[in-house]
């Protein structure tokens, strides 16, 4: 119970619920033996009956403010923003307590933005699975910890010596990508935001600049695809507006 | 119709943000960060796109004794392409670990460089903490230099992920995911990978948080 006390001596230490997310188990490495699976029957996510006629509208704003299971009140909003990837050093590794090749962070990602975490693990998804639940290719246990490239490319020498490296400051460069969580920035933010949002920083990200973006982007998708999730035999986080 | 007409508006990110890639003609790639933002990167919405300065996906984990930092990006391409290394693109990687999880107290910098021989290129990583100057070396070689280890070269690439199912979710507001489509498999890119002590970057419980950018110098494309 080590963890319960450091949680409560963060959370009580540290703001808001940053602190909390990588107090996360060992439930979120690629290892089926430890994950905390949830007691839902399987659901069948082949397509659902024809389409629902009406229109729903739904309020994202419990999923935004639910606490991801086991962090100690790290909540999903504390995880997108500010847009990066978070390591509590003290607890086990493993999305989201930073990111490892193996994690299938897409299931955990669209688990947690949609599903009511009260009632259902973070893993839920990422146990059916959903998406591929792992890379097609073995990665390595040591340095470099990639693959090798597949097929037979071309490699560029693995000699030489004297290399021509620009010097210039960072600050005669122009920002082009930026990148944190992983699927943050392509999901949750539309169109007309992303240029913005790829020239900001974290700085800006606390601000709460791209709260209503996010806000508007998964209530988008929620209103969507709620009906599938509830055909599924799986709980929204969201509620009906 | 309704439904799928509020879902293209709500979600217009999703649609706008995959473009056609090269490798699946009218497939859009959604994905980590592959081709985002699309008015930069993706070759379908930009006639200039920036291959080279796209991140395709940012890792940060921590062990007993390291911190690993991956960063990848030009991907994911065919496996019979070459690796990507422009000098003209600074690849960032920050790390917050004063307790304020928006700061950054080490700014990571990954340069890339020509060699005499038009096969040779070089990586260049400074600013890595206990690390006297820069670590400097051939690409497809492992570095090591004051206990960090360094490696850029041509990889796999590691996401996994149904964007077929993605697209089509997006498209018609059913749920259509596949754990059999992996889109990313049996393609490359290219990535460098960054091995730390862990006590070089650990500060006693603060939590340490981990963002990467590139720029380019001279401007966009």
């Amino acid at each position: 119970m080590i963890h319960t006390t450091r949680k409560t001596l963060r959370t009580l230490a540290m703001a808001p619920a940053l602190a909390a997310i990588a107090l996360l188990p060992a439930c979120f490495d690629d290892d089926d033996d430890d994950m905390v699976v949830a007691p839902t029957p399987t659901p069948t996510m082949s397509p659902t009956p024809s389409p629902t006629p009406t229109q729903a509208s739904f309020d994202v704003t419990p999923c935004l403010q639910q606490e991801i299971p086991g962090t100690g009140g790290f909540t999903v909003a504390d995880a997108v923003v500010p847009d990066t990837l978070t390591l509590n050093l003290a607890a086990a590794a493993g999305f989201p307590n930073g990111r490892q090749p193996a994690d299938p962070v897409v299931d955990a990602t669209l688990a947690v933005i949609f599903l009511d975490l009260s009632v259902h693990s973070p893993f839920t998804l990422a146990n059916l699975p959903l998406n591929p639940p792992s890379n097609d290719v073995s990665f390595r246990d040591d340095f470099p910890f990639l693959a090798p490239p597949q097929g037979s490319p071309p490699l560029a020498s693995s000699g030489g010596s004297n290399f021509s490296f620009r010097d210039d400051p960072p600050g005669t460069y122009v920002r082009v990508d930026r990148m944190g969580m992983p699927a943050v920035a392509t999901v949750l933010i539309g169109s007309d935001q992303k240029i913005a949002y790829n020239d900001a920083r974290p700085q800006d990200d606390v601000t709460g600049q791209f709260v209503p973006e996010l806000t508007e982007q998964l209530t988008g998708l929620t209103n969507a695809l709620a009906d599938d999730l509830t055909a599924a035999g799986l709980t929204p986080c969201a509620t009906a507006s | 119709m309704r439904r799928n007409a509020k879902l293209m508006a709500g979600a217009a990110g999703l649609i706008l943000a995959v473009g056609a890639t090269q490798l699946l003609p009218g497939l859009g790639l959604n994905a980590a960060d592959h081709l985002d933002p699309p008015g930069r990167t993706d070759p379908s919405v930009d006639s200039t796109p920036d291959r080279a300065a796209d991140i395709a996906d940012l890792y940060a984990w921590h062990t007993d004794d390291r911190i690993n930092l991956v960063l990848t990006f030009s991907g994911p391409q065919a496996t019979d392409q070459p690796a990507t290394y422009d000098p003209d693109v600074l690849y960032q990687i920050y790390i917050s670990n004063a307790g304020d999880r928006a700061s950054t107290e080490i700014p990571i910098r990954v340069r890339f460089g020509t060699g005499s021989m038009t096969d040779e290129f070089g990586v260049q990583v400074s600013n890595v903490p206990g690390v006297s100057g820069a670590i400097e070396g051939p690409v497809e070689t492992n570095l090591t230099q004051d206990g960090v280890m360094v490696r850029a070269g041509l990889f796999d690439d590691p996401f996994f992920f149904d964007l077929q199912g993605f697209m089509e979710t997006a498209s018609t507001g059913d749920l259509s995911f596949s754990a059999d489509r992996d889109f990313f498999a049996g393609l490359n890119l290219t990535a460098v990978v960054i091995s730390i002590p862990r006590q070089r970057i650990e500060n006693g419980d603060n939590l340490i948080d981990v963002w990467a950018d590139t720029s380019r110098f001279g401007g966009q494309l």
